[in-house]
């Protein structure tokens, strides 16, 4: 009664939460592209695979400078004399931009047909790509304050994720290839798993933490963010494709695609839902 | 703070030599005038909506037996402060004599990093257009006024406090009016848990105001009316 609190706006809004999906489904395809190299089920994705990446790089590349209030100013964060190395960002903007110059080089050998330059670059985009995921899951982790981004299984988590929405995209690519199929199946399956088992011991420690985890818990498990995390993130996006993906449906290629697009709504909101529902307690302090 | 007890090199508390300015808000002085939040808002030409310092309220008790707990709110110039690591391009840094939290605007590129590496909501946004300055979508914050403490004044706030709530001075000095503060009276900092090391002390401040509450669930009236005035301004 009588209160008055002062409004604060959240530092993040949506629109990084795309940046997470976009980035975490061009780190996974990269990874099958590479992994094509030595898996030769999963040949037919090789090239589709590192185009898409690519191009949804560029996607999150733009996506990053627009949510910036000084856009043009992204290339101070190229300037080695303000590169500031205790910053995740920092660590982040040279991994982007490493990434994209291998990538390039490595679609420049496949349109080429060089095989000995193609894998090797394979290999060092598919680290590089690793690295994505890592970077975006530790800039949030290195905000101690905040619940649930200060856990440290948040970038094991978005590595998860990254391999989840990766393989639902590449199973897309691999429509009618059953050997290709069979294999995206299983890194569909374990990857969605992995992801389920990191989001319940990230919920059971933000239950059992202070104040502001319990209250980030209630945030995240509760009205419409509690649809977004629990009804699409949980329950239709990680527990469901787990399901089909057991039964003999799931062995089918509409029980993948159906899986895969489940999978894909369901990073979507556990990415959104991890990104803005921990920031709701800070603006009401 | 003795030398053991400093566990960055950014620290700069009971450093010989070095100035380290803090501030002392005795929360029994203050009345709830919000002169400091006017005064600091003339200084600077604070945009609506956003504040570098703010007082929220809070009424605890039960009629008739009822008062008003307030607790003025700043940025905290911590001696080890999250901004400054997570900044990507140094544009937030800290003044070595002084201890000062300063961000260089013409550097910023609006990431807001800082913004969520501050556990006590201190820095914000500058919309995209205002009147009387160029300084424009960049991130801001309380600077301790340092543009008038390195010319011999107090802050804006503490000059116009008229409870004498806030006290400034440098904590390094043993001599001066915060180190006695400090010294005499049980004084509490927000979110100590942090590790931040904040810089504004805080004498019979209410816990559940210096504390996430349970009620911090409810969503308040003024708080809609606190985020529409803000979106109005920053459509604008």
């Amino acid at each position: 009664m009588g209160d008055y609190v002062v409004f604060h706006d959240v530092s993040w809004h949506a629109s990084y939460a795309v940046y997470f999906f976009v980035v975490g489904i061009c780190a996974g395809l990269s990874f099958f592209s590479f992994l094509s190299w030595h898996k030769p089920s999963l040949r037919p994705v090789r090239e589709k695979s590192a185009y898409l990446s690519f191009a949804l790089l560029a996607v999150a590349g733009l996506l990053l400078i627009s949510d910036l209030s000084q856009p043009l100013r992204f290339l101070n964060v190229l300037n080695p004399a303000y590169l500031n190395f205790t910053s995740p960002l920092a660590w982040g903007s040279l991994n982007i931009v490493t990434f994209g110059l291998a990538s390039a080089a490595y679609l420049f050998m496949l349109r080429k047909g060089d095989e000995k330059w193609g894998r090797t670059l394979a290999w060092v985009t598919a680290l590089l790509a690793l690295g994505l995921p890592i970077y975006t899951g530790y800039d949030l982790t290195a905000h101690q304050s905040r619940p649930v981004w200060n856990t440290p299984v948040i970038p094991v988590l978005f590595v998860a994720l990254a391999v989840a929405s990766g393989s639902a995209v590449a199973s897309l690519l691999a429509m009618g290839n059953e050997a290709a199929r069979n294999m995206l199946r299983l890194y569909l399956l374990w990857s969605t798993a992995a992801v389920a088992v990191i989001l319940v011991s990230i919920l059971g420690t933000t239950n059992y933490g202070g104040s502001a985890e319990e209250l980030t818990f209630i945030v995240l498990t509760t009205r419409t963010m509690g649809a977004i995390f629990i009804g699409l993130g949980i329950v239709a996006g990680t527990a469901a494709p787990i399901a089909m993906l057991l039964a003999p449906f799931g062995r089918r290629q509409a029980g993948l695609m159906f899986a895969a697009l489940l999978v894909l709504v369901g990073s979507a909101a556990l990415r959104y839902a991890l990104l803005m529902g921990p920031q709701y307690v800070q603006t009401l302090y | 703070m003795s030398e053991e007890l400093r566990t960055s090199p950014i620290e700069t508390r009971g450093l010989a030599g070095k100035k380290r300015y803090a501030m002392v808000v005795d929360t029994r002085r203050c009345i709830g005038c919000m002169a400091c939040q006017v005064a600091c808002k003339a200084e600077y030409d604070t945009p609506l909506g956003v504040n570098r310092t703010w007082v929220p309220y809070k009424v605890v008790g039960t009629y008739p037996n009822v008062k008003k707990h307030f607790l003025p709110r700043l940025c905290n110039h911590c001696d080890d402060p999250p901004c400054v690591r997570a900044c990507p391009v140094e544009a937030t840094y800290k003044v070595e004599d002084g201890g000062f939290v300063l961000q260089r605007y013409e550097r910023c590129i609006g990431c807001r990093s800082c913004m969520a590496a501050c556990p006590y909501n201190a820095r914000f946004m500058l919309p995209a257009h205002r009147t009387y300055t160029a300084i424009t979508s960049v991130v801001d914050k309380c600077t301790f006024c340092f543009h008038r403490v390195t010319q011999g004044l107090v802050p804006a706030c503490v000059q116009t406090c008229i409870g004498r709530s806030r006290v400034f001075g440098d904590i390094n000095d043993p001599t001066s009016e915060v180190s006695y503060l400090v010294a005499t009276n049980a004084t509490q900092v927000l979110r100590p848990e942090q590790g931040t090391k904040p810089h504004v002390f805080y004498i019979a401040g209410d816990r559940s105001q210096m504390e996430f509450g349970r009620d911090a669930y409810q969503r308040r009236e003024v708080m809609d009316q606190e985020r529409r005035m803000f979106e109005r301004n920053f459509k604008a």
